[in-house]
This record gives C-alpha cells, structure tokens and sequence, in this order.
C-alpha cells in the first residue's frame, strides 16, 4: 500500500487499484480477490460512487463497477493509480491486479497460495 | 402554468434556498433539457451539482425548508410527499468529461433565481453520455436542446474532439442536421 497517505484507508486503495486494473469488477469478486471483508468493499465502492468517481451498473443480477468515464480527474486519478502499482512487488501486482484473460471452467476452485 | 413553467419554478425555489444557505449549485442533466426543450422531454428528477464539498447536514437543513427529506434508499437523493420531483444532489465539482463547465445561465422565476447549465453545456452534458455509454437518449437530449435554443456548435465541437469524440461529434451532427431538415419540410 502506497497511497494510504493520500486516500486515507488501505481497503480504499486496494479496491481502487483493483477496478482500475480489471475494467469492471462486482463486490464478492473484489473481496475474494484481496481477500476482505464484503461489507467493506462493498462500502468502499459506495463511497466511491457517492463521490462520482465510480459507477455501477446491473448485469443480471450483478452489479458491476467501473472507473466513472465522466469523472473529471479520471486521467489524473488513473495515472496516479498506475504510477502507485509499479512501487508494488511484482508478485503482489502480478497476484491481484493483473486480470485473467484466459477462461475458467465453471466450478473450478480458486487456489490461493501463502506467501505467494 | 405549464409543466415546463411549473418545473422550472420548483427548480428556481429549490436553487434559491441551497443558495440562501451559502451552498452552490447548478441544475444539470435531464430536467435542464426539460427547460429549455419545453414540452419535448420529460423528467422526473432535478440533478443539483455542488460547485464545492458541503456538509450532508446543512445540504438536507436547506432542503427540509422546502419540504424535501432524504430517501433513506438512495444516497443523494431527497423526496417531498407533495411533489413527483426527486431531487439528487451530485458531488462536486460541476464537469463535462475532463473540463469544468462554462459560466451557468441564470433563469428568473418570480422572486427565485435558477442556475443551470447553459444550452451549450447542457448538450455537452447530454453528448457525454452518448459518448461514454453510446445512449442514444442522450443524443436525442441534446438533439432537442439544439433544436429549442441558440448552441455553440463550435465549441462544442471543440470538446468533442478533445474528449477524443470527434468521430461520434460528427454522427451526431450529421443526426442533427437531418431533423433539421426534416423539420424544415
């Protein structure tokens, strides 16, 4: 976490960082991914879109956020994010924020390994 | 007193007592097409932009005195058992894409005073939404908007393209121009 300072909670970081580098992402699949609580990403992600800075919309029954397109400090906000992940361990960054493109086939578990 | 009228007068009030309390705001996204499109579109909700951070509390003190309360539901948004209008009030700072808006237009309503977005910005609002979600009723918005007032087409070609849009500027354009023709005929 290197934002901390700036954004005032790791949890809102994390989250951040997250949606940024996935596109779109819905709450339990952010929370599973950094492994926290759903009722705090979930009340990050309000936060966030309170403020404009992400919006949300259904799919199904999934509500999927992404970085608001309209937000005037997107750029900004963006390149910061961008410069902040590159200060990670490569590890972390390859294990959190890099999206996988490839498919999964339904059922198959998520394997998280420590210390990885 | 038409709805057009009617809407614009609920507006004026409500404008006018945030302002009262020191809180600023512009009137932005569909209820500035139903003013200035009078007739043409109708909405259900006033959107108020802050020009600046205010404290929850002294946003719904302000909108208490006309009546409106909080929905405990949706975060923003206040409602008033006497009247269809919701009010949502947006995070500052007012913005179209990556540039803060131009000087709002002030409209009088009896003693009360609205601003809002000017017809300019009010199809730069609209566009926005057609650029980055391709909604076609965004389009159709600011469609009416040019269609009702005097717009700088100019200028807000020169957004367009510096929100790199110029290729969706000019469908819209061409969009225009057609019901322009069309309403020649």
């Amino acid at each position: 976490m290197v934002l901390v300072p700036l954004l005032g909670s790791p949890a809102k970081e994390a989250v951040l960082l997250y949606v940024l580098t996935h596109g779109e992402a819905y709450p339990s699949e952010v929370a599973a991914a950094l492994r926290r609580a759903l009722v705090v990403v979930q009340h990050q992600l309000s936060r966030l879109e309170d403020g404009g800075v992400v919006v949300s919309r259904l799919r199904g029954k999934v509500r999927l956020y992404q970085l608001n397109p309209r937000y005037p400090f997107r750029k900004e906000l963006e390149r910061l994010l961008w410069r902040a992940l590159e200060f990670y361990p490569a590890d972390e960054r390859e294990r959190l924020y890099t999206p996988r493109l490839r498919p999964r086939r339904a059922g198959k578990p998520v394997r998280y390994v420590e210390g990885r | 007193m038409s709805r057009a009228a009617s809407l614009r007068a609920l507006a004026a009030r409500i404008s006018s007592k945030l302002g009262e309390h020191g809180i600023r705001t512009v009137l932005c996204g569909g209820s500035c097409v139903a003013i200035y499109a009078a007739g043409k579109y109708v909405t259900r909700d006033f959107d108020f932009v802050l020009s600046s951070s205010y404290p929850d509390h002294d946003v719904a003190a302000a909108l208490s005195e006309v009546g409106y309360r909080p929905d405990p539901s949706v975060s923003g948004a206040f409602t008033n058992p006497t009247e269809e209008m919701v009010v949502d009030i947006r995070p500052a700072p007012p913005s179209l894409g990556d540039e803060p808006i131009g000087e709002p237009a002030v409209l009088a309503a009896g003693r009360y005073k609205l601003v809002l977005l000017s017809p300019t910005d009010c199809v730069k609002d609209r566009l926005t939404h057609f650029f980055y979600y391709g909604d076609r009723q965004g389009r159709e918005q600011a469609i009416l908007v040019c269609l009702a007032r005097r717009v700088n087409m100019r200028e807000v070609g020169r957004w367009s393209r510096a929100e790199g849009q110029g290729s969706n500027f000019a469908e819209f354009r061409r969009e225009l121009n057609r019901r322009r023709r069309a309403a020649r005929e």
